[in-house]
């Protein structure tokens, strides 16, 4: 593997569906809850996340205690953010007593740095969260309902209910004007003589104030 | 006068400032749909009173607040977030949004507690953990809020960032009649957001001048992007065939020909 950088921070390979972990986690509960539901890959040396999910995905965990303790967590969170082309995802402990340091943390990650941040009550939540994090990461784009590309609607309706909106036209008027006028580009340059062809005078006059009088 | 009024007396500083142009550090503004009204008060009483926000509540048709020519939050309960049963209108009211903004927020609030109510418990659910990394995977940002002051006190700050970004609400949002036609019409347009109808209404000197606009002009009087300025455009120049209208109407047409 490549390791030019010097403090171990290259890109860390992650097979797809694994996950690789910071040695300082083994044997933690948050571990065994993950062993069984997800392959695991620990390794030394990562000092800044504790969670790989690719290698451009990493999870830091900022636990209870972190939370409690200061603001030295932000250090951590900073460098992730600044090492490029990785994202950083938060976990963060949220119990009863890091609640209060909850608000100041989330406006540090998300609003000041423009990151991820998800909360969980405790590591078997986390360990929850981190595997459903790691199926959404292997399967296709295409999966997530939010990237799906929508399809567009028939614009025919669209224009005449955009005409419909125009003062003095309704149902009947509009198809009948578009048929004149294909575009509404077409439509806003028509003279009153123009209009006159396909609605009466006061109408015809009531669609070219409409669209030429200064609003 | 736009002189400089260092050596007014103070009252008087005070009124300039007041008829001033909006500028830098001035109230930030923000657009609420009025059903929240009736859901979320305590939001809109706490973003005008304890932030001092302009707070326009518009009929947004379902989006909860705009925060910026850009950016949309979606408020959202905690407790319709776990279940299974609000998945699907869920996924259907933020591909809605995305069809008009380019950013989304979520701020996933917690319900609030009534007396002696066990039954709230929060027990985290598969369909909420996968609702959560489904919108990470899409980029769009989550924020949770512990009640509805707290929902404000995000949404003053997102608003804030989104005016540090240039990207802030610098249009009224109050129209004459005249003007509230025009915003009609331009809402009308295919997947376009309130505030950028509302930008259009402001930025355009008639409806022909916005319908005669090339792609550029259309970008930088409505504040919105490249590709949604060449979306616009070309529904402005889309050519209508009636032969690609639904039956019904097509047929209401033939007959009153006849």
């Amino acid at each position: 593997m490549d390791r030019n950088l010097p403090e171990g921070e290259g890109p860390v390979h992650v097979p797809l569906g694994h996950i690789v972990a910071n040695e300082k986690w083994r044997g933690s509960q948050l571990i065994q809850e993950m062993q069984g539901k997800i392959k695991l890959v620990f390794e030394d040396g990562l000092t800044s996340a504790d969670f790989y999910l690719s290698s451009r995905s990493c999870i830091l965990y900022i636990t209870e205690a972190d939370l409690v303790a200061g603001n030295s967590y932000r250090k951590r969170i900073v460098r992730v953010r600044n090492s490029g082309n990785l994202q950083g995802i938060v976990v963060v402990e949220k119990t009863q007593i890091s609640e209060q340091y909850f608000a100041a943390i989330q406006k540090f990650t998300v609003l000041d740095l423009g990151m991820v941040l998800l909360p969980v009550a405790n590591q078997m939540e986390a360990s929850c969260l981190i595997v459903q994090l790691v199926q959404e990461q292997t399967k296709e784009p295409s999966k997530n309902p939010f990237l799906r590309k929508k399809r567009s609607m028939l614009s025919e309706l669209s224009l005449v209910r955009t005409v419909q909106q125009i003062p003095g036209v309704g149902k009947v008027k509009a198809p009948l004007l578009l048929q004149k006028f294909p575009t509404i580009q077409r439509l806003s340059n028509a003279s009153i003589q123009e209009l006159e062809g396909v609605v009466g005078h006061t109408v015809a006059q009531q669609i070219h104030a409409f669209f030429s009088q200064p609003r | 006068s736009g002189t400089p009024c260092s050596n007014s007396p103070p009252h008087l500083a005070e009124a300039h400032t007041a008829l001033r142009l909006p500028q830098a550090g001035k109230r930030a503004c923000i657009l609420v749909d009025s059903r929240e009204i009736t859901s979320g008060l305590e939001v809109i009483s706490s973003l005008r009173t304890v932030h001092g926000l302009q707070v326009e509540v518009c009929p947004l048709n379902g989006c909860d607040y705009i925060v910026s020519n850009r950016m949309v939050v979606e408020r959202r309960s905690q407790s319709e977030m776990l279940s299974n049963a609000n998945k699907n209108k869920f996924i259907d009211q933020i591909q809605h949004l995305q069809s008009m903004f380019q950013r989304i927020c979520v701020i996933v609030e917690k319900d609030r507690e009534k007396a002696g109510d066990t039954s709230r418990i929060f027990r985290r659910t598969k369909c909420y953990d996968s609702l959560l990394t489904t919108l990470v995977g899409a980029g769009i940002r989550i924020l949770f809020s512990s009640g509805q002051e707290e929902t404000a006190d995000l949404l003053k700050e997102l608003s804030l960032v989104e005016q540090r970004k240039n990207v802030g609400i610098h249009v009224p949002a109050m129209l004459n009649s005249s003007k509230c036609e025009t915003l009609q019409f331009y809402l009308s347009i295919p997947n376009i957001s309130y505030i950028t109808a509302l930008n259009m209404c402001h930025q355009f000197s008639s409806v022909k001048k916005m319908a005669n606009s090339s792609p550029e002009e259309i970008s930088t009087y409505a504040q919105v992007n490249p590709q949604k300025a060449a979306e616009i455009y070309g529904y402005i120049h889309y050519i209508f065939d009636m032969q690609m209208l639904p039956n019904d109407l097509n047929q209401g047409r033939l007959k009153s020909d006849s």
